[in-house]
């Protein structure tokens, strides 16, 4: 029966395609397929909000400028990873990235929670020239970001397809998206207490690369950065203590492992 | 390359240009100054020069009706080329951003030569150009032979080849206007992403097309190989690609898979481009060109049968082993550990086989540098299928995540096994398929044989050392329970090992010019092989018996 | 939903181990049938046979 069975398929190269299929796709259906359902795998928490028009902004000049290559997004359940970068990613953290940017390597440090360590000011020199403020860096300067001015008309079609994959934008917000970028980016400015209405309290109103007077893409980034690691509280919360290195067991971070 | 083709084949060939090019119109007029309108430009650009060249030579003598008892190679030959063009370009920009990380000046404050933007150009140019166009290149050839039978179409071979060689220029261009998904080996924007498949459903159906008409009454196992590559690809390309643009007026999308779905999709696509276009493939070419070049059969034939499947079935599941310690659910990552570890066993029968295939034959391997190449590349494909299922055991994974290490592997699978056995076999492949009797110097071989292989081993030791340095580091405690090292502290520990990498990628960057100028000079002027009988497909013999 | 998901998942480990050895006992079948040898032996040396012949 075999025999026939695989004459069958050979006569036919259909049928060995077919079979190739068959073989190969189990293994992705099997380990995605679960993955969407969500509730089981990605936290539900209250305070995690959406990114506003100007840190959305800010992330696509992070994917625009490929910075994944040298930088993840991603703190392992390690004991010397949230020793030096803070609590572990949780999963809900990355809920509304499309695409997720976790990384790969890192050339430079994780950025997960990069949000908050250092002031803006610091953030407007380091991409002027990184060598500025760390003079052993290798990072590139990205000295053009602060002359370039933001295109701000666009958000609103950006905030439209961001909700067409499931990131909850409200209408309200995709019809103020351009103007919520700009009172971002300027204190004490009417759009700014807009967009913190629209966003929440704990966004961050701020002149980013020190100029109110235009909106630039470097504004946009510095946004987009102090925010990382800022979206909600979770992971400062509740969070289990880390798994010890797997080949000691250091003094102070009891060795947890219940998932296992 | 034209006089292969009839004045209705040219024909057609002139209208799907035309089609293609109104493509490229629409969106030069939807994106406008969008990046995307320069893309636009770009195809429309590309489309009237290819017919330009057509147009002019729409006269020129055509073909007879014997050319079908021949096979159809031009395009291979052409694929070849653009390969080893591909090689140099990628290699090049290779060194180039290795070397900024040693010298962060090297970008000349420029945008588009930035670390970010480089970066998926040398994986791009490398993977896809290089690889992508010697395994069309090589498909093309080992169907027709291990078929006896004839290329199905004349036009379609040109736009499989030509068409994806479009999606390259497009993606590398994309890149260095800042046109990326960020989704690392799949950085290519939606429009393009479109294109491929279009590209990529055509080959499939050629391929298929072509099988249809085999002699013989078996698939040889190259074939298996090439197949798997074809359909595999097209999965993980369609679903990993799936985005929303922001306006068919933009260069811009969205993906529609969130944070950790987005993770796994996405490794899933990343290791199996691994499993089937930087392995399956290669491994069909080896299954064809080692024991044609050793002139012995392969080891085991049941052994490649076994291999092939376990490696079709098993890789699937290995892409989570990205994901250790990450906020993915954990039995995933566990599932992607233990078919990690299972995967070695058909890696190792796969390269046994090539090994054991030579019994008998080593005196061959010492005189026969284009041989060597692909007997090196058959050790390094299993060193670095035992060194991934290795790096995929969660605890070690601990330590190589994130560092050079990894980049190591990836170079140890690139340079050691994909781009020798590439070598291997476009030695094996040009002097037949210009009719020369051998490649115009076997001494430059050599030399780009100890390049490649010097550079892929200074490569790969400066990124085990950097590394495992730099993984210990971020993990060594003082005695007052603090992180002895800031990541400066390790950064500038790794200063060297990029400057020796740097160096080991300009080695290998040289074998390759070394041999495009070979290849070339064969083509130009190499010895013409005696009449030793020409090479045909099975239809133009008399009739057989297979069917 | 929970339920979806545990049952997803031991759906998902079940029947994987079941078609991970379904599968290796086909391809096992298929290599090792008595019938096939011949097929692939002629394959094995086919492609050594100069390529102008049939």
């Amino acid at each position: 029966m075999a025999e026939l069975f695989h004459r069958k398929i050979e006569r036919t190269a259909i049928g060995f395609v077919l079979a190739i299929i068959a073989a190969a796709s189990v293994g992705g259906l099997v380990e995605i397929a679960p993955l969407f359902t969500i509730d089981d795998t990605v936290e539900d928490v209250a305070d995690m909000r959406v990114y506003t028009p100007l840190e959305l902004a800010g992330r696509d000049i992070y994917i625009r400028e490929g910075c994944y290559a040298c930088h993840s997004q991603m703190i392992r359940t390690l004991a010397d990873e949230v020793d030096r970068y803070g609590p572990y990613s949780l999963a809900v953290e990355s809920q509304y990235d499309h695409p997720m940017q976790w990384g790969s390597k890192r050339t430079g440090p994780d950025l997960a929670r990069i949000g908050g360590k250092y002031s803006d000011v610091w953030h407007a020199m380091h991409m002027n020239n990184p060598r500025d403020v760390v003079p052993q860096s290798n990072m590139p300067g990205y000295p053009w970001l602060a002359t370039t001015p933001l295109d701000i008309s666009v958000l609103p079609a950006k905030l439209s397809a961001q909700r067409a994959v499931g990131v909850p934008y409200t209408d309200e917000m995709i019809a103020n998206a351009a103007r919520d970028a700009q009172g971002q980016a300027t204190p004490d400015s009417d759009a700014a207490f807009e967009a913190m209405e629209r966003y929440g309290e704990k966004t961050q109103v701020s002149a980013f690369d020190g100029i109110t007077t235009q909106v630039t893409e470097l504004d946009a980034l510095i946004a987009y950065l102090q925010v990382l690691g800022q979206l909600t509280q979770a992971a400062y919360v509740d969070t289990a203590a880390p798994e010890a290195m797997p080949d000691e067991d250091p003094a102070g971070a009891p060795a947890t492992q219940a998932e296992q | 390359m034209i006089s292969g083709l009839t004045r209705d084949e040219r024909v057609q060939g002139l209208g799907l240009l035309a089609v293609v090019g109104a493509a490229g119109l629409v969106l030069a007029v939807a994106g406008r100054w969008d990046a995307l309108g320069i893309h636009g430009l770009l195809i429309v650009l590309c489309c009237a020069l290819l017919a330009g060249y057509v147009f002019f030579r729409l006269g020129d003598p055509e073909p007879t009706e014997e050319r079908l008892s021949r096979y159809y190679d031009d395009p291979t030959k052409v694929g070849i080329a653009l390969s080893m063009a591909w090689a140099i370009f990628g290699m090049f920009i290779g060194v180039w951003v290795a070397s900024q990380l040693a010298w962060p000046d090297l970008t000349f404050g420029q945008a588009w030569s930035s670390l970010g933007r480089l970066r998926p150009s040398h994986t791009t140019g490398v993977i896809f150009g290089f690889g992508g166009n010697a395994l069309i290149a090589t498909s093309y050839h080992v169907v027709q032979r291990t078929s006896r039978a004839r290329l199905a179409g004349h036009v379609s071979p040109w736009f499989v080849l030509l068409g994806f060689n479009l999606f390259c220029l497009l993606a590398v261009t994309g890149y260095s206007m800042g046109i990326t998904q960020s989704k690392e080996y799949a950085e290519p924007e939606w429009y393009a992403d479109i294109w491929l498949v279009v590209v990529w459903v055509t080959y499939f159906v050629l391929y298929l097309r072509t099988l249809a008409r085999r002699k013989e009454p078996h698939i040889y196992v190259a074939n298996w190989y090439y197949l798997a590559f074809i359909v595999v690809v097209a999965i993980l390309h369609i679903f990993n690609n799936l985005a929303v643009p922001v306006s068919l007026g933009s260069s811009k999308s969205y993906t529609i898979w969130p944070g950790v779905q987005d993770a796994m999709v996405q490794w899933w696509y990343g290791h199996n481009a691994v499993a089937f276009f930087l392995t399956a493939g290669f491994l069909a070419m080896m299954y064809y060109y080692l024991p044609k070049r050793a002139d012995r059969p392969i080891f085991s034939y049941r052994l490649s049968i076994l291999s092939f499947w376990g490696i079709t079935f098993f890789y699937m599941w290995a892409g989570s082993h990205h994901l250790h310690y990450t906020a993915l659910p954990q039995w995933v990552q566990t599932l992607g550990m233990t078919f990690s570890i299972m995967l070695l066993v058909p890696s190792w029968a796969s390269a046994g086989n090539a090994l054991l295939t030579l019994r008998g034959a080593w005196h061959k391997v010492r005189d026969d540098a284009t041989l060597r190449f692909m007997v090196v590349a058959a050790i390094f494909y299993g060193l670095s299928t035992f060194e991934g299922s290795f790096l995929a055991i969660r605890p070690v994974n601990s330590l190589s995540h994130y560092t050079d290490w990894t980049v190591g592997h990836v170079h140890a699978g690139a340079l050691g096994w994909v781009a020798f056995i590439t070598f291997g076999s476009i030695y094996t492949l040009v002097p037949s398929l210009w009719g020369r009797a051998r490649m115009y110097s076997p001494a430059l071989i050599e030399v780009h044989f100890w390049l490649a292989l010097a550079g892929t081993l200074v490569y790969v030791f400066a990124m085990w050392n950097s590394g495992i340095i730099q993984g210990l580091m971020w993990r060594t405690y003082t005695e007052s329970d603090t992180l002895a090292y800031t990541f400066v502290d390790t950064l500038v520990a790794m200063y060297p090992y990029y400057i020796a990498r740097a160096f080991g990628g300009l080695l290998f960057l040289l074998g390759a010019i070394v041999g495009s100028f070979n290849i070339w000079m064969t083509v130009k002027r190499g010895p013409v092989a005696v009449e030793a009988g020409r090479d045909l497909p099975a239809a133009a013999v008399a009739l057989t018996p297979g069917e | 939903m929970a339920f979806e998901y545990e049952a997803l998942t031991a759906f998902s480990k079940s029947w994987g181990l079941f078609y991970l050895l379904a599968m290796a006992l086909g391809v096992l079948i298929y290599t090792f049938w008595p019938s096939n040898k011949k097929k692939f032996d002629h394959a094995k040396h086919a492609v050594l046979r100069r390529e102008d012949e049939p």
